[in-house]
């Protein structure tokens, strides 16, 4: 092998490792140690720790608040320490803890850092410099050797460098091992993490950024070890975990003490209120309406509130609605992605004017258009000489009146600024067309339609249909809030869920759809139901409908559905910001605040996934904890619906959940650290202060009531399905990175065992399940079987 | 539990809050209220030889107590659940409070001590968060520049004071006829240094670049409220520098840096660094404004920059966006364009200079005019060239941009020249020389690079810009986790 293709491929190895950052815009939680998937949660947080420098596990405060709580079970807590042979007092054991938090953190310098972050912030910008990197088109890896030769800051000049980023690499690795290539690679991923996350990011998605400016981890490798080579720097980065096992290992059985609490507690729940309800199909009347939620934990609390103002019943459904498509903007000239990130996107829904309202299209085109121009001459006068100080004395007082404005009516501050904007969702309808491909742009055929619907339906059990179903997406409406994408909703890739719900509702109302559903499929969707596309706005609990299609005959009955969600809203909000009057007013107030850095809590607290019917929950409160997905055993006996489940929605959960877990216990290297000083770089993401490496996950105010309180509980997910547990495994065989995500315990299993009067079984290591009333002894004896498994 | 009562806080203000907030905003209408009943014939007050308020005092108070309060009700929020918020909201309130001594006060020690105060407060405020070793670095950056300007201001007034036996500001102003020319000079320099470093003016403007770190409402603070101390140092000692003969010097320090950080705002990619880089540009302007000699409409600028970069800083959580590549656009102007901008530009200079009083004869304030109708000219070829503008838009757009624009901004002018009767050389127009009008040639050539496009294709320029306006690297992500 000549040395290229070592460095490719050590390269190619590093790159696997890489957690991926996305832009704000559509910020999707995702597992940031995603990359070491494959190792045990203990083993890929220590070998993780090498590399990234990172805290894997929650600090002594937080697991001393929960303590406090009784979020943790002393009892079951001294029972895990003692069979891990930890036989003091749990406080002497959170002493230990909190004397290893205070030690102080060893720093190095490294001026290297600043140097790269400065290039990659220059060349990846999306948008905020007027004044691009010249010849940005060139790669990274070209334009900086080009720009490199001016830049006097680096000592003496470069000059002669190489060609290409391949040779440039082979130079400076020409005194290094081949066997030390990979640990030198991932040590100067792991050093920036952020930029080479974002790196992986424009690379999987090839977004058009990429097309044009083309940026791999390669050319990263190569200008970094290139100018550290050329200020004289080792290349070899210290690796080392400064973490002594033992304290990780106490932390690692605390937290499994809380997780064990934690489930303990959700299981007698579900026993006491879901099962021992006994329910009968036969009695269940058809309700006034059927609305289908997204399986966020914020729609739980909805739900709940729906459901007490009237005769409604409701579902959880995968927000993206089964419909893997990107958006086509009507407003702004983009495509977004539409579903979530592990589905392709086979189509794309794009907006059609109707015809009656083409006065409306043409008015929303011709405004559309001003804005922009608008826009375009204010930003002209604002960066150009002399025009910017002439601007700021013209304008200086208008923004003098926006500052009290926005500080004292923020209603109608935002009413003001969208005054100019039209809504198109009332005179467009969406369609769903071909994504690329050889019939790109066309309408979809009528099967794909019916399969879309349909498989809503299957997934759901559903049975019955109410004169209105809506199918009720979820988006946040937050003000001056970088990290707004991250409030929604996470199966739409960060979107608003809205575009989907309106679509699924124009597909289930086609005449043709419901036609073949009923010969086809035995689906009967009475002629007088009615399906409408909605959406939850999370922040407010408001939620909007969009009828603009609806006929005479439902008027009446919507409009008393209207009022119980406004009653609904009422009491939800309430429930949720603990106040007994005004809350509407208070959620959107929060909503329109421009310093308002908690405008709401997103999937903050989220620990749960429940895979059942309603009837499990529904006289439950989960406090917004759980995930929810209607699913029926009875009426998928091949599974299929399951597994569809458990390969999508179980893995999106999980990825949410292991965002939340990393960006809580490390929040500086995982998340985003707290948002006051923020500073928004290349209109994607967010540095802290001066600059540096870009922030990859959540901020400190979407998961903590303050800097010390904690709010969301930093707990590995546990999925819990209503199932006959066969039925759940063989999906496990034919899957095997669900397996793996299990056996590793990045989460837990836990099945209701419908064809075993509904005993809770639980999964534990390669296909062995534990039930209830198993014993002390069966424990040790897995617990013995798993380190055998993994010493071989 | 105390998570509740943590969740609570969240929506209900602290004590300290309901308590700063209203009193902030009730000291800024009692300053309204004061403006409005004196307005034109401002009495001065004096106490004691150690403090003087008179019209401008009141101005700037007005000004600071505005950016109080605003900074203040966000903060409120925005810094929820911040472990160092008492202390945050105390250093705001203490800055404001130090900004309105220093405006009046008399006696030079207190002159000096209350410059330096505000300077050790935002230099706090920068380093707010004790753990962080960058922001830490950031602030101990700040505080060297401060602690250098305000040994400068010392200097000056030191040997100012010496030489003419006096230690109120009004005093040695009133000696400065019998005061040695040198001493004056030195003096006027050493003011001159010491106002470009509050004002973050090249070369002295790292420590603006650098103070990101500090939390947005301080950013606020700063850019709305400190940095544009130069302008009103420099108005205080305005008849120093007519004497000391430094007026074109200031002039042409503020024009390059003016230049120079506009060019570096373009290819910034951070949006609080892409502002402070505007921010120093108009510190530039607004000290080139004093060199004119027309510290009236110095004062004018960092009011109406204070309220721009207050919102902008404000609002800086928005600048989120999915967006595609873009070309650069390059203007190209038609023959029959060129005529109708330079029509435009000549009425909109005419209007200003009719209702402002600038430039109306043959003296500095020409250039002044110069500027707003070369303004006048891009608004109009900016709406001219916007083909989604249908011919009425842009024939309502243009006059209405321009006389809103004009009118609103002679108004405050008008206003601030009115109170600021009683502050002695604060509004005198120079002679006309050859340096201002070659700089009314570069201010052309600028525009018209800017307007062709053609810096984007110089690389060197573009490293050297790029360089010059990083933040100092010890304040970046210098200190790793080892």
């Amino acid at each position: 092998m000549t040395k290229q293709e070592q460095i490719l491929i050590s390269i190619d190895a590093a790159s696997k490792r890489i957690g991926t950052t996305w832009p704000l815009y559509s910020f999707v939680t995702s597992n940031p140690l995603s990359g070491y998937e494959k190792l045990s949660f203990e083993d890929a947080v220590k070998e993780s720790g090498r590399f990234l420098k990172s805290k894997s596990y929650p600090e002594a405060a937080i697991y001393r608040q929960a303590l406090e709580k009784n979020d943790i079970d002393t009892a079951v807590l001294t029972e895990m320490l003692t069979r891990k042979n930890m036989l003091s007092s749990p406080e002497s054991y959170l002493k230990a803890m909190e004397i290893q938090d205070r030690k102080v953190v060893k720093t190095s310098k490294s001026e290297l850092d600043v140097i790269m972050s400065k290039w990659l912030a220059l060349f990846m910008d999306e948008g905020i410099a007027e004044w691009q990197m010249p010849n940005k088109e060139k790669g990274f890896y070209n334009v900086w050797k080009d720009l490199a030769a001016y830049d006097s800051t680096l000592g003496s000049s470069f000059k002669n460098l190489s060609k290409t980023s391949t040779e440039a690499l082979e130079l400076v690795l020409n005194a290094h091992d081949v066997e030390n290539y990979n640990k030198i690679f991932s040590a100067h991923i792991g050093a920036l993490s952020g930029w080479t996350g974002y790196i992986k990011h424009r690379k999987d998605t090839n977004s058009i950024w990429q097309q044009k400016y083309p940026i791999d981890i390669q050319d990263y490798l190569a200008v970094r070890l290139t100018i550290a080579n050329h200020l004289g720097m080792s290349l070899d980065l210290d690796v080392e975990t400064n973490d002594n096992g033992i304290d990780n290992k106490l932390r690692h059985v605390w937290l499994k003490a809380w997780e064990t609490t934690f489930q303990k507690k959700l299981v007698s729940d579900l026993k006491t209120n879901g099962l021992s309800i006994p329910v009968s199909e036969e009695q269940k009347n058809i309700p006034d309406a059927q609305m289908v939620f997204c399986i966020d934990t914020r729609s739980e609390m909805i739900r709940r509130n729906v459901e007490a103002s009237g005769n409604i019943e409701t579902f959880g459904y995968a927000g993206f609605f089964g419909i893997a498509a990107d958006y086509q903007h009507y407003q702004e000239d983009i495509s977004i992605k539409s579903c979530p990130p592990i589905v392709g996107s086979p189509y794309k829904i794009t907006e059609t004017p109707q015809q009656e309202s083409s006065s409306k299209n043409s008015d929303f085109i011709n405004n559309k258009a001003v804005s922009k121009s608008k826009l375009q001459i204010l930003k002209r006068l604002k960066n150009m000489l002399p025009s910017s100080f002439g601007f700021v004395e013209g304008a200086g007082v208008f923004y003098g009146f926006s500052l009290v404005a926005r500080s004292f009516a923020p209603s109608f501050f935002s009413k003001l600024k969208a005054i100019n904007t039209r809504n198109y969702e009332s005179f467009c309808e969406p369609q769903i067309a071909y994504n690329g491909g050889e019939k790109n742009a066309e309408v979809i055929a009528l099967d794909e339609k019916v399969a879309i619907v349909k498989s809503g339906f299957d997934l759901m059990g559903w049975k019955g249909f109410a004169p209105l179903v809506l199918f009720v997406g979820h988006g946040s409406h937050t003000a001056n809030n970088a990290f707004g994408s991250s409030l929604d909703c996470g199966a739409c890739a960060a979107s608003p869920g809205r575009h989907n719900a309106r679509l699924l509702a124009a597909l289930a109302n086609e005449t043709a759809v419901k036609d073949v559903l009923r010969t086809r499929h035995n689906i009967d969707i009475p002629n007088d139901t009615i399906f409408i596309g909605g959406e939850h706005n999370t922040t407010t609990d408001d939620i909007v409908l969009f009828d603009a299609q609806l006929p005479e005959t439902h008027k009446d009955r919507l409009s008393i559905l209207k009022k119980n969600l406004q009653k609904a809203q009422e009491t939800a909000t309430g429930e949720r910001l603990n106040v007994t009057s005004g809350s509407v007013e208070l959620a959107t107030k929060k909503s329109v605040n421009w310093g308002d850095t908690r405008p709401e809590w997103g999937l903050a607290k989220n620990a749960a996934f429940i895979v059942g019917s309603r009837d499990l929950t529904s006289s439950m409160n989960t406090n917004g904890r759980c995930f929810l997905h209607s699913y029926d055993w009875k009426s998928d006996p091949e599974g299929a619906a399951l597994a569809g489940i458990m390969g999508g929605p179980m893995v999106v959960t999980q990825w949410i959940n292991n965002h939340y877990y990393f960006s809580t216990v490390d929040n500086i290297k995982f998340g985003a650290g707290s948002k006051i000083t923020h500073n928004i770089t290349g209109q994607f993401g967010v540095v802290q202060g001066n600059g540096g490496d870009i922030k990859s996950g959540l901020p400190l105010q979407s998961l903590r009531a303050s800097d010390t309180e904690m709010y969301h509980q930093p707990l590995r997910l546990t999925t819990i399905i209503h199932a006959p547990v066969d039925r759940v495994e063989s999906i496990l065989r034919q899957n095997k990175h669900l397996q793996t995500l299990l056996d590793n315990e990045w989460m837990y299993l836990k099945v209701i065992d419908s064809k075993d009067s509904n005993l809770f079984k639980t999964y534990t290591y390669n296909f062995i399940w534990k039930d209830e009333s198993s014993t002390q002894e069966h424990h040790k004896n897995e617990e013995l079987q798993a380190t055998e498994v993994i010493s071989n | 539990m105390t998570s509740t009562n943590h969740l609570d806080e969240l929506n209900t203000k602290t004590l300290l809050s309901r308590i700063l907030i209203p009193l902030t905003w009730f000291l800024f209408f009692g300053n309204v209220a004061t403006l409005i009943y004196y307005y034109s014939e401002f009495p001065a007050w004096n106490y004691k030889d150690l403090f003087q308020i008179n019209g401008f005092s009141i101005v700037i108070w007005t000004v600071v107590t505005f950016f109080s309060s605003i900074v203040q009700m966000y903060a409120s929020n925005y810094m929820k659940g911040f472990k160092k918020k008492p202390k945050f909201l105390i250093l705001c309130l203490a800055f404001s409070v130090f900004v309105m001594l220093f405006v009046i006060a008399n006696n030079v020690i207190l002159l000096i001590v209350f410059w330096l105060l505000m300077g050790l407060i935002m230099a706090r405020l920068i380093g707010i968060d004790s753990e962080w070793k960058e922001a830490q670095y950031a602030s101990k950056f700040a505080r060297y520049n401060y602690l250098a300007g305000t040994s400068f201001l010392g200097l000056a007034v030191g040997i100012l004071a010496y030489s003419s036996g006096s230690y109120t500001v009004d005093g040695i102003l009133a000696s400065l006829d019998t005061t040695p020319q040198w001493i004056s000079t030195a003096a006027a320099l050493c003011i001159i240094v010491s106002a470009m470093i509050q004002s973050a003016i090249f070369p002295f403007h790292r420590w603006l670049m650098s103070a990101m770190t500090s939390p947005t409402p301080a950013s606020a603070l700063m850019h709305a409220g400190f940095v544009n101390g130069a302008g009103i140092l420099l108005t205080i000692f305005a008849p120093l520098l007519f004497t000391a003969n430094v007026l074109l010097l200031i002039f042409i320090i503020g024009g390059v840096t003016a230049i120079i950080a506009q060019f570096s705002k373009l290819l910034q990619v951070n949006v609080k660094q892409k502002l402070a880089c505007s921010t120093i540009a108009q510190m530039g302007f607004m000290v080139m404004q004093c060199g004119l000699g027309f510290f009236t409409a110095a004062i004018t600028h960092l009011i109406l920059h204070g309220f721009y970069k207050a919102y902008l800083f404000l609002s800086a959580g928005e600048g989120i966006q999915n967006t595609l590549p873009k070309k650069a656009d390059n203007m190209v102007i038609k023959p029959l364009q060129t005529i109708v901008i330079i029509t435009a530009a000549i009425i909109g200079g005419l209007l200003f200079g009719y209702i402002t009083g600038k430039g109306i004869t043959l003296d500095s304030g020409l250039f002044l005019t110069f500027i707003v109708a070369i303004t006048v000219g891009q608004v109009v070829y900016n709406v001219l060239n916007q083909k989604a503008l249908s011919v009425s838009q842009k024939l309502l757009m243009t006059p209405l941009l321009i006389i809103t624009g004009i009118g609103v901004y002679a108004l405050v002018f008008n206003g601030v020249t009115v109170l600021m009767y009683d502050m002695p050389m604060s509004h005198v127009a120079l002679p006309l020389t050859i340096t201002h009008i070659v700089f009314g040639i570069v201010f052309l050539v600028a525009f018209y690079i800017m307007l062709s496009g053609r810096y984007r294709t110089i690389p060197w320029l573009y490293v050297k810009l790029m360089n010059m306006s990083q933040p100092v690297s010890k304040s970046i992500v210098f200190f790793k986790i080892k």
